[in-house]
């Protein structure tokens, strides 16, 4: 691009969101090239320039949104949307610069609404803002990732993402009722005005888990729950994980509680242990039950009932209490895997016949292909018919190579053979963190023709090809 | 630019770090990404490579951040990004690369002895009385207010003195320049002055913490007590000194950052609207407070000092029982509240509170 075009489309962009609000400084442009992706940290790391946009642009609705888009069809610039770049995929990387448009200052509450239970706000509000509201007025969202402090509203519903309490009150896509979307040609539209209904498929569900390739999510009304009378926490110890399967299945077929987690005999030995505080052998899992207090009471009674059938150990509610303590250190630095290191999650999720072999498939491909690798697990968000697998590989950093090209390749061939040996068991690509730049390329190995459908919608919504190009596959 | 090894440390643990994303004052008014410890980390950590220069750019995100302690605060790790911003700070003086704006308020501190290069406030008097010393600090001299104070100290009979050449503590250098020699020799001077009072109150919590923190850290010699204003007028009350009534008002704290994060005072504030009335608390509140102000940094960011201000007013009106009165004990707070409040809320300095209940 000539210097002057480049002038031409700053000041079209300046005049379409504030001056302030749209940026060429370099240390915008440095902040908004590296998010949570573990390739972009690792880059930055050793001291390389990840790929930056050459505008860093902040609506602050969906009118200043679609101007943007409006400028950016027109000169047919690339426009990625970034929330707060918490996303694990690379989804928010400017890979093929142009303009980033970062959601942020759409941060505003329009309405905390106690009669229909939900709360209209901007999609760049960091959900934990959200949660405060929720809490000013005695509510909750029920949405508690680990990264509740960390994303916004807009980059949760791009990445169909999920929190601890998902069992009893689901994922973010049961969690939205409407929605405002600014599509790539930038048009501003609504989606239907409530979620369950047969006025034809469902608009929300088109965009929800699009990562920014369809258009700009610029609102939305996101439930809140009633804070719970009760919440109880009881740990267990179960000798292998079969088990632990077939009482949750069985659990799951009785009430929902709201948070079920089992973790591996490796996990337990490590995290579980360091944190919590468990020293015993075996798989531990947290069961925590919320709501009216004599339902807790009955629900807590099948619980135990349930997992003695199974020979789980009760270890009581103590662990249970310190892990929703804690739930949150695990992500801090200093707890969590963190550069020299090279480490990623390849959460994926299927039925419960599938599971657990999926499992040992995916750990004997890693440990025996990677034998420098460490493969950990837990089961974190559970459903009557399956459950989803966070796993993790770990290669500590002595086994890392130093140079960036050749460290990349050893990242991309662990993934590749994770995720593929995920898809060949009956998994999917992924669970919750979305795809990105970091797995696109897996998308058409999981749906084959079935891709055509997304790549349609993609061609008529966004015919230039403008919106985030090379995430999701597309 | 050379960082310690310590401040390495830290940089390179925050840059890949989300988890505060959500507390920043300054994040959250502007929406901008770079205004996050984590961001501000990423550019630093660069600049520590040698991957970027120690640009102008950079150093102005530097200056961007309040050193609140908003995100340090909100972290279970003990990772520091107020240490790396002074550090960056001091880096930016030694390499002569000071932005404009600084080099004004440097100016105006050589030749008016403050940085708003105010000019002496000849209506502020002088007190001599015993071996207590009201301190009011460079921000209520140049920018406040605090006969409403002076007058409740008088009530309750307290012998105090006021100085008409009150020295400078050096919170201001301390805040532009880190530890850098101009900042110590600005506080060893302070001290000297203070040295001669048994009990120094600090009307203003940022000269408080400079007097207990960075002069213990610098080795800058003090002997004199140091008390924040809101103690010294909670223990008054609690004394039988001052006689106040409870009015029955409700009163919502507006909690100075300093107070309550640097020097962990959350109490005093509380007991002495308790004496005068009623507390209904923001859902952000004690050392998870917000900051409403920076006079500072509305030398050279009043827009978004104005926008900060806004969102602190917002959290009082959402209060989960909407706040009527806030009241601060923070002069900078007071200030930039004061410039952005609703015309259906009220604001009262603490001090103010108390006048009226007696
Ligand atoms: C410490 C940590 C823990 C985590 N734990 C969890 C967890 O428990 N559960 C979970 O689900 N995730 C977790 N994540 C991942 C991350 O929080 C999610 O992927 C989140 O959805 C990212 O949101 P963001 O706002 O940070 O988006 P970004 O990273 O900025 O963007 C992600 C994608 O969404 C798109 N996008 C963002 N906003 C919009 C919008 N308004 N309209 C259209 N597209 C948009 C972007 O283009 C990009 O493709 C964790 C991340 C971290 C850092
Ligand atoms: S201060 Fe703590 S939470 Fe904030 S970036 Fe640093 S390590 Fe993360
Ligand atoms: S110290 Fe305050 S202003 Fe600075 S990054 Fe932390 S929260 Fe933001």
């Amino acid at each position: 691009m000539t210097d002057f075009l480049f002038d031409v489309i700053a000041t079209e962009l300046e005049d379409a969101v504030g001056k302030e609000n749209c940026s060429t400084r370099s240390i915008d442009k440095i902040t908004h090239s590296v998010d949570y992706f573990w390739l972009s940290r690792m880059w930055a790391d050793r001291g390389l320039r990840m790929p930056e946009g050459d505008f860093i642009v902040a609506p602050k609705d969906a009118k200043e949104t679609s101007a943007v888009l409006k400028i950016a069809n027109y000169y047919k610039i690339p426009v990625t949307t970034w929330g707060a770049g918490g996303g694990t995929q690379g989804g928010a990387i400017p890979v093929c610069g142009g303009i980033v448009l970062d959601t942020k200052r759409m941060n505003k509450i329009y309405d905390v609404n106690e009669q229909g239970m939900y709360i209209e706000c901007g999609t760049g509000s960091i959900y934990k803002h959200i949660e405060w509201a929720a809490n000013e007025r005695g509510y909750a969202t029920m949405h508690y990732p680990s990264s509740l402090t960390c994303s916004t509203v807009g980059g949760f519903l791009a990445h169909r993402g999920i929190g601890v309490s998902s069992t009893k009150y689901g994922k973010i896509d049961d969690m939205v009722l409407q929605m405002e979307v600014v599509l790539p040609n930038g048009d501003i539209i609504e989606t239907s005005p409530a979620p369950k209904h047969a006025a034809g498929p469902d608009l929300n569900q088109i965009f929800i888990g699009s990562e920014g390739t369809l258009g700009v999510m610029t609102k939305a009304q996101m439930r809140i729950y009633e804070q719970p009378e009760s919440r109880q926490f009881r740990g267990f110890l179960f000798q292998n994980m079969t088990d632990a399967f077939n009482a949750g299945r069985e659990l799951l077929q009785k009430f929902k509680p709201s948070v079920m987690r089992l973790y591996d005999e490796a996990e337990t030995a490590t995290l579980i242990k360091k944190i919590v505080g468990v020293e015993k052998k075996g798989a531990f899992m947290n069961v925590a039950i919320e709501g009216v207090k004599e339902m807790v009471e009955l629900e807590k009674k099948i619980l135990l009932e349930t997992f003695a059938k199974y020979n789980a150990e009760d270890l009581g509610s103590e662990y249970g209490e310190k892990w929703w303590k804690e739930k949150i250190t695990f992500f801090y630095p200093g707890h969590m895997m963190d550069i020299p290191q090279c480490f990623g999650t390849m959460d994926t999720i299927a039925p419960y016949d599938k599971i657990e072999k999926i499992y040992w498939a995916m750990k004997e491909a890693i440990e025996t292909n990677f034998p420098q690798a460490r493969f950990i697990a837990h089961f974190s968000h559970w459903y009557e018919w399956g459950c989803m697998i966070y796993d993790r590989f770990i290669v500590d950093g002595d086994k890392v190579p130093q140079d960036p090209h050749e460290a990349f390749r050893l990242h991309q061939e662990i993934w590749n053979c994770g995720v593929r040996t995920a898809l060949a068991n009956g998994g999917v690509v992924n669970d919750h963190h979305g795809v990105g730049i970091k797995l696109g390329r897996l998308m058409k190995e999981q749906y084959g023709p079935a891709m055509q459908v997304f790549e349609g919608i993609k061609k008529q919504l966004d015919p230039n090809g403008i919106m985030n190009p090379f995430k999701l596959g597309l | 630019m050379q960082f310690s090894q310590k401040a390495k440390e830290h940089i390179d643990s925050c840059r890949f770090c989300w988890m505060c994303h959500h507390v920043c004052p300054i994040g959250n008014a502007t929406g901008l990404e770079r205004n996050t410890a984590r961001a501000r980390a990423l550019g630093l950590s660069l600049v520590a490579r040698d991957a970027i220069e120690y640009s102008e750019d950079i150093i102005n995100n530097v200056y961007e951040c309040t050193l609140c302690g908003g995100c340090m605060t909100d972290c279970v790790t003990g990772w520091d990004p107020v240490m790396f911003a002074k550090e960056a700070r001091l880096g930016a003086a030694l390499d002569g690369k000071l932005p404009e704006y600084v080099m004004t308020m440097l100016k105006n501190f050589e030749e008016k002895g403050n940085i708003y290069g105010a000019d002496r406030n000849e209506n502020i008097p002088e007190i001599k009385g015993g071996d207590i010393l009201f301190f009011l600090g460079e921000d209520a001299r140049a920018k406040g207010c605090a006969k409403v104070a002076v007058d409740v100290l008088k009530a309750a009979g307290v012998e105090f003195t006021m100085l008409k050449d009150e020295p400078n503590s050096g919170y201001s250098m301390d805040f532009l320049l880190g530890a850098a020699a101009e900042a110590k020799t600005v506080m060893e001077t302070c001290a000297k002055t203070l040295n001669g009072y048994k009990t120094v109150v600090c009307y203003d919590p940022a000269d408080a913490k400079v007097m207990k923190r960075e002069y213990k850290e610098y080795g800058v010699d003090m002997n004199a007590e140091v008390v924040t204003f809101t103690e010294f007028l909670a223990g008054l009350i609690k004394d039988g000194r001052l006689n106040v009534k409870n009015c029955g008002e409700e009163f919502t704290v507006q909690d100075s950052t300093i107070l309550a994060r640097d020097l962990e005072e959350t109490e005093p504030i509380r007991e002495i609207l308790s004496a005068c009335g009623n507390v209904n608390e923001m859902l952000l509140n004690r050392e998870h407070t917000v900051l409403a102000g920076n006079l500072i940094m509305n030398e050279y960011m009043p827009d978004v000092m104005e926008k900060v201000a806004q969102r602190r007013w917002f959290n009082a009106e959402n209060a989960p029982k909407k706040a009527t009165t806030v009241v601060t004990s923070s002069v900078a707070d007071y200030a930039l509240l004061a410039t952005t409040k609703p015309e259906d809320m009220e604001l009262l300095k603490v001090e103010e509170v108390v006048a009226k209940c007696l």
